[in-house]
């Protein structure tokens, strides 16, 4: 599902806010798949991001006469889907282990050593991000996989601009520490 | 070398820098190996994450928008606890215009009977309004220790002196009340004003540089 323009999201907007649930359904439809990306990185477990998506979405609607026509819909829902991933992780005891066997073949062109190998990668990059702060990672899984800028964050998170930089200079520190046989594990693959 | 500007490497990478920063940035990366392989590094890592970019097998959009729709809460129409809140917001200027208007026709009237009273138009009917002349209680400290001590010159000085002073008195009591209604009113358009701003969008390198 494509809105083709903001003038459309904004009609689907404020009949939203009116109570029409069909017009909800096409802004859930258009934004479903970048806010299930930023909450499974910040879960870091399948069944825990699709509880939250649910119960984002579901916050989403009950709030939406709070929503401020023209400004953006996806920055608030990044919000609520970042809030949602927090509580949802608080209230499950269970830790979010990111599941090996879970993972779908990555590249089926690949072979089985270097699928193995890219599993293995996943698998230590979503650990890695999950060892974060909730507050480093929150700005971190806005950046690099909700593609926010840093204001749209900032106004996001309601946190300062420095803020955002300073947490993800810590995040992506932390990120290399942790992450570092796996770039030269790159780098020989890219030769 | 010194001065490595490895804090504003990630900034740069996103490329949220503008301006002076920017040209700082780049210019201090031709120049130093040590911020260059920072920089590696980041690039390195943000192909990594990537990379490794979800290929877990999430509910699919359609069946999501359905089992969501399933769990929406019912209702026509939800609750608007805004319209409220803007409607307080509207009624701050009203209220603050009809304090005014109240307190210039109270003013006004009183001015009106009080000159009537003096110049004896209504007759014996508001004789109660008249009495003694207004006297600060100063004056009247004064003259009860001194005025048997002073001249006429001197008591029609104290009566001069006591007219300046209810005078300022009077004109305090009416302009201080209008004061703070002009800044209360002065507030809530300055509030309106900033309300209706647009965002700036600001890039780090131009608000680290004021």
């Amino acid at each position: 599902m494509v809105i083709p323009n903001a003038e459309t999201e904004a009609a689907l907007i404020a009949k939203a806010q009116n109570g029409n649930r069909n017009a909800y359904g096409e802004l859930v439809r258009h934004h479903h798949p970048g806010v299930i990306k930023v909450i499974y990185r910040m879960c870091g477990d399948v069944e825990l991001a699709q509880d939250a998506a649910q119960d984002a979405f579901i916050r989403a609607w009950l709030h939406l006469p709070t929503f401020r026509p023209g400004t953006s819909l996806r920055n608030w829902l990044y919000r609520i889907a970042i809030n949602a991933s927090l509580d949802v992780l608080r209230r499950d005891t269970k830790t979010a282990d990111t599941d090996f066997e879970s993972l779908s073949m990555p590249d089926p062109q690949a072979g089985p050593e270097a699928a193995l190998l890219q599993k293995e990668r996943t698998v230590a990059v979503q650990q890695a991000i999950l060892a974060l702060t909730e507050a480093s990672r929150s700005v971190l899984v806005l950046r690099e996989y909700g593609g926010l800028t840093y204001h749209e964050i900032a106004v996001a998170l309601d946190i300062p601009l420095g803020t955002v930089m300073s947490r993800l200079n810590y995040a992506r520190h932390q990120l290399k520490q942790s992450l570092q046989p796996y770039f030269i594990q790159m780098e020989i693959e890219n030769g | 070398m010194a001065n490595h500007v490895t804090e504003w490497l990630g900034a740069y990478h996103d490329g949220e820098l503008r301006g002076a920063r920017l040209r700082q940035i780049e210019g201090h990366l031709a120049e130093c190996a040590t911020c260059q392989a920072e920089l590696d590094g980041i690039r390195n890592l943000s192909a990594l994450l990537q990379d490794t970019a979800s290929n877990r097998d999430f509910l699919l959009t359609e069946r999501f928008v359905a089992n969501l729709a399933l769990s929406m809460p019912r209702g026509s129409k939800l609750p608007q606890p805004r319209n409220v809140l803007n409607i307080g917001w509207w009624l701050i200027p009203v209220g603050l215009l009809g304090i005014w208007l109240f307190i210039n026709i109270t003013l006004s009237l009183s001015s009106v009977v009080t000159l009537a009273a003096d110049t004896g138009l209504l007759g014996g009917n508001l004789a109660w309004l008249q009495g003694n002349p207004l006297q600060m209680k100063w004056i009247a400290t004064v003259m009860n220790l001194f005025g048997n001590q002073l001249g006429a010159l001197g008591r029609e000085t104290l009566s001069a002196l006591n007219d300046a002073n209810l005078f300022i008195v009077q004109l305090a009591g009416r302009l201080i009340p209008q004061a703070i209604l002009a800044v209360s009113y002065l507030g809530w358009l300055l509030s309106w004003w900033l309300r209706h701003q647009p965002q700036p969008s600001q890039s780090v390198g131009s608000f680290s540089q004021s």
